[in-house]
């Protein structure tokens, strides 16, 4: 029995209890009053046959692949495995696509003898899974089909459950959070095993690709990741924002308070749209239009290192694609500064862009300070712009038209070559997730508390 | 303007300084309609500049090619053809050889690659379709190579340049719209790639980024608003929702890498993955749009409710819910929508991989839209260059079309109380 198949007769039986109570209820109405009508009974059944059921087969489906594993590997078969774990893990997953029926044969002859093997383990034990869930669910559909009489009180336990279900809906927020936070935790910790922590922190040189030739001189591997944070803010904090802040900030500016409400009804979801085109779109735009037009300039101007692949190319596409997060962010800190403020000021005789940059704009400038940090944020996790348009060469240096690399870029590259699992290779791209992770966090707390305690000044 | 000197609004210097103000004035509107009209042109371009790209890629030539059959080495056995195996013995007979010689006997030795993948899946299916071919001489109409295809389009080398005109100059070739676009998925020859099975990859994607997201999205917006009291619990658990909003995509995917492929062994390039990942990355943004209009729901409909004795959950998904809806599903399409153009957390997951047939289910290898033009942007071959726009053209379709019922949603159920 596979847990899918188990996973359908929970179903199955949830809804048969289900019926079942609603029919005794109904039995029930024609002689007595019920405190809770037949649906309610009937719902009842359902949710206790089927709750705990799924919570048991969701909780067990992971801990079943652990246990096939052990098992396969304490087998004959799995003992005659070669003891190099990186390849005793791909026979492991190519008999695993055979005894799924996803291939036929695998590189590996052993994965074929090993194929049986894991299709019996899964078999025992997913029986084993399966045949609890099924009676936890008979057990909690026959307990809750008990209680059906006309003085219980059904609706309350309906509710009950399903204020468990809404309390656990807003606990994945704080799972989902806790599991990035923990498994780029887990890796780093292992990749700071075989690498130092202080030379990542300020080491000046990324050189991943020497890592994997073990006989090479500086076979170490070169993980140093302030050239890839310096290209991460030069593109995402320096060059974006030089293209996105005075764009957005006028165009919220012309938006809120020139443009007649008509115009502006149309011109806010045209500028929200560029929000809406997909990245992917922006990076081929920006290395397949923009690039060539920035190098071409360079090179005019006599700059030798033009790259084809230049922070200016990348950055400027990420300004554009940023410009309506900040338009709207200005737009709604200009929106909160009191009325009282703005009228007083044109009562003055100031003209309106006087009131505009004497008054609206220095009191909403916290809040405007709070989006753009949030920009900041955006554009440093930005990957697809960068992926396609920035250099994989690890540079420090201020010239917008030299080749960067950020941190997203080296993420892509190291985890999308050819896999070799616990490589510093691949681990450093769990150590960069999370300095990538821990780096947007107090962008967002920060601008987040601004824009925040600003909010609360004026109500 | 100095003390103790008497100035009046009408002198020469205040008249100087005003029209110096209203000049400033005017030129900071200026700046701002500037501001406004630099970024719509930029849109525009873009969408230009795809366009003009990529619109090529929804027709292809084809080049009308005299075969022989009876006389060619081509071998079919005709009875196999009525057979189950009809396909693969078409396949398996050397349809390289014969589109190649025949070309040649048409239109000389330059013309012996004029014909590709393309037009051998079309010689497979017309045989199939109609055995009766193989018996005589017909002249059909093929697609022709990706190389043959770009010199039509405009721009090559000379060699191909010059058998287009010649190939022109008999009639022998003609522009058609090219179905394969949509019907066919990824291959290593541009002129038979087409974006179907990235389509299906990235439905049953988003398909499963929609079942769990949505409603899981809508429960935690309706405890969080309705039901939970203001406590640390729930400060943390909003701190980390707005939080969630904001990380950046690809570390998604890598939890997704470490948790649902390393840890769970769940299968690698499945939708099921990739919509697992995305609807983590896609249900934030649900929890906050909905429970923004679950506010705007105004007290005096819960009140009424509970004075008729409904119970709490009752008034919420009863009264409460229902008037929200709409405010949640135009969250929740933008959500959606974003998560059909992310690429980056879809790569940490291996949706990389080539996929050239469609997937079947969610456990299936698959590939999406913005990955498959992530993937055909890296190729090498000019013909993939049309490709790509033309892709993104039905990407952006997609964009729009979910845009703009968000909007329209938005407009015509916007309810002011």
């Amino acid at each position: 029995m596979s847990l899918g198949l188990a996973l359908v007769a929970t179903l199955i039986v949830a809804l048969a209890a289900g019926w079942f109570g609603y029919v005794r209820a109904s039995r029930l109405r024609t002689t007595s009053r019920l405190h809770s009508l037949p649906f309610y009974h009937g719902a009842y059944a359902t949710l206790w046959a089927a709750i705990p059921a799924l919570l048991i087969l969701a909780l067990w489906a992971p801990v079943q692949s652990r246990l096939v594993d052990q098992a396969v590997l304490s087998s004959p078969e799995g003992r005659a495995l070669p003891q190099f774990e990186m390849q005793r893990e791909s026979i492991l997953s190519e008999g695993r696509e055979i005894a799924n029926g996803e291939r036929e044969q695998g590189f590996n002859p052993q994965s074929s003898t090993l194929a049986p093997r894991i299709r019996a383990e899964e078999s025992r034990f997913s029986l084993f899974g399966g045949v609890a869930a099924i009676m936890a669910a008979l057990v909690a559909a026959g307990f809750a089909l008990r209680r059906t009489a006309p003085q219980f009180r059904a609706r309350t336990g309906v509710e009950r459950w399903v204020m468990i279900v809404l309390f656990a809906a807003s606990l994945i927020a704080i799972l989902t959070t806790l599991g990035i936070f923990l498994s780029l935790m887990f890796e780093s910790l292992r990749f700071f095993r075989l690498y130092p922590v202080q030379s990542f922190a300020f080491g000046l040189e990324w050189s991943p690709q020497t890592a994997i030739r073990a006989d090479q001189a500086g076979s170490s591997g070169a993980f140093g990741s302030l050239p890839l944070l310096w290209g991460t803010f030069f593109i995402g904090a320096i060059i974006a924002m030089v293209v996105a802040v005075p764009l957005g900030l006028m165009s919220a500016i012309y938006l809120t308070q020139y443009a007649h409400p008509r115009v502006r009804s149309w011109l806010k979801p045209i500028l929200e749209i560029l929000a809406g085109v997909p990245t992917v779109v922006y990076g081929y735009f920006a290395a397949l239009t923009v690039a060539p037009v920035v190098r071409d300039f360079g090179l005019s101007l006599g700059i030798g290192s033009a790259s084809s692949e230049s922070a200016l190319a990348a950055g400027s596409v990420m300004g554009v694609m940023i410009i309506p997060f900040v338009s709207s962010m200005a737009d709604d800190s200009i929106a909160a500064v009191p009325q009282a403020m703005r009228d007083g000021s044109l009562a003055m005789g100031a003209t309106k862009s006087e009131t505009i940059r004497k008054v609206l704009l220095p009191a909403a400038l916290p809040g405007v300070m709070g989006g753009i940090l949030l920009a900041v944020s955006r554009a440093i996790g930005e990957t697809m712009i960068v992926v396609m348009a920035a250099g994989l060469a690890a540079n420090l240096t201020a010239n917008p038209f030299a080749s960067v690399t950020t941190v997203t870029t080296q993420i892509v590259f190291l985890l999308t070559g050819e896999q070799e699992f616990d490589s510093p290779k691949t681990l450093a791209a769990f150590a960069l997730g999370l300095s990538l992770f821990l780096i947007t966090l107090l962008l967002n707390l920060i601008a987040l508390h601004i824009v925040r305690r600003y909010r609360e000044q004026y109500e | 303007m100095s003390s103790g000197v008497p100035s009046r609004w009408n002198d020469a210097a205040s008249l100087k300084r005003v029209r110096r103000r209203y000049a400033a004035e005017r030129r900071f509107r200026a700046v701002g309609l500037a501001a406004v009209a630099l970024s719509v042109a930029f849109l525009a371009f873009l969408l230009f500049n795809m366009a003009s790209k990529g619109l090529g890629g929804f027709t292809h030539y084809e080049a009308a090619l005299p075969i022989d059959f009876a006389k060619s080495s081509l071998f079919i056995d005709p009875a196999a053809l009525n057979g189950p195996d009809a396909e693969q013995t078409v396949a398996s007979a050397d349809l390289t050889d014969t589109l190649s010689s025949a070309a040649t006997a048409a239109y000389g030795q330059a013309a012996a690659d004029m014909f590709g993948d393309a037009a051998m899946h079309r010689l497979t299916k017309t045989i199939l379709a109609n055995p009766s071919v193989l018996n005589g001489r017909t002249t059909l109409w093929l697609p022709v190579s990706s190389k043959v295809d770009v010199a039509a389009k405009g721009d090559a080398d000379a060699a191909s340049e010059k058998l287009v005109s010649a190939l022109e100059q008999r009639h022998a070739l003609r522009r058609t719209v090219n179905m394969d676009f949509l019907t066919e998925s990824d291959a290593t020859d541009p002129s038979s790639v087409g974006v179907w099975g990235a389509l299906k990859g990235s439905f049953f994607t988003i398909l499963v980024t929609i079942a769990l997201a949505f409603p899981v999205g809508m429960l935690a917006a309706v405890y969080l608003e309705e039901f939970a009291s203001k406590n640390r619990w729930t400060d943390l658990i909003e701190v980390s929702i707005n939080n969630l909003a904001a990380v950046p995509s690809i570390i998604f995917g890598l939890l997704g890498l470490a948790v649902f492929l390393d840890f769970m062994n769940l299968p690698r390039s499945a939708p099921l993955v990739g919509g697992l990942t995305l609807a983590l990355m896609t249900f934030p943004v649900i929890v906050i749009a909905g429970r923004n209009a679950i506010k705007s729901v105004p007290p005096s409909i819960r009140d009424a409710a509970l004075g008729v004795g409904a119970s709490r959950m009752q008034v919420t998904f009863h009264h409460v819910l229902p008037l929200a809806l709409p405010g949640i599903l135009t969250g929740t399409i933008i959500g959606v929508a974003r998560a059909l153009g992310e690429t980056a957390p879809l790569l940490m997951i291996g949706m990389r991989a080539f996929v050239a047939a469609p997937p079947g289910g969610i456990t299936d290898p698959a590939t999406v839209l913005p990955v498959q033009i992530f993937l055909w942007s890296d190729e090498v071959d000019r013909g993939f260059v049309e490709k790509t726009s033309a892709a993104i053209i039905v990407l952006l379709l997609f964009m729009l079309l979910m845009n703009g019922l968000a909007i329209y949603l938005r407009n015509r159920f916007e309810r002011r109380w």
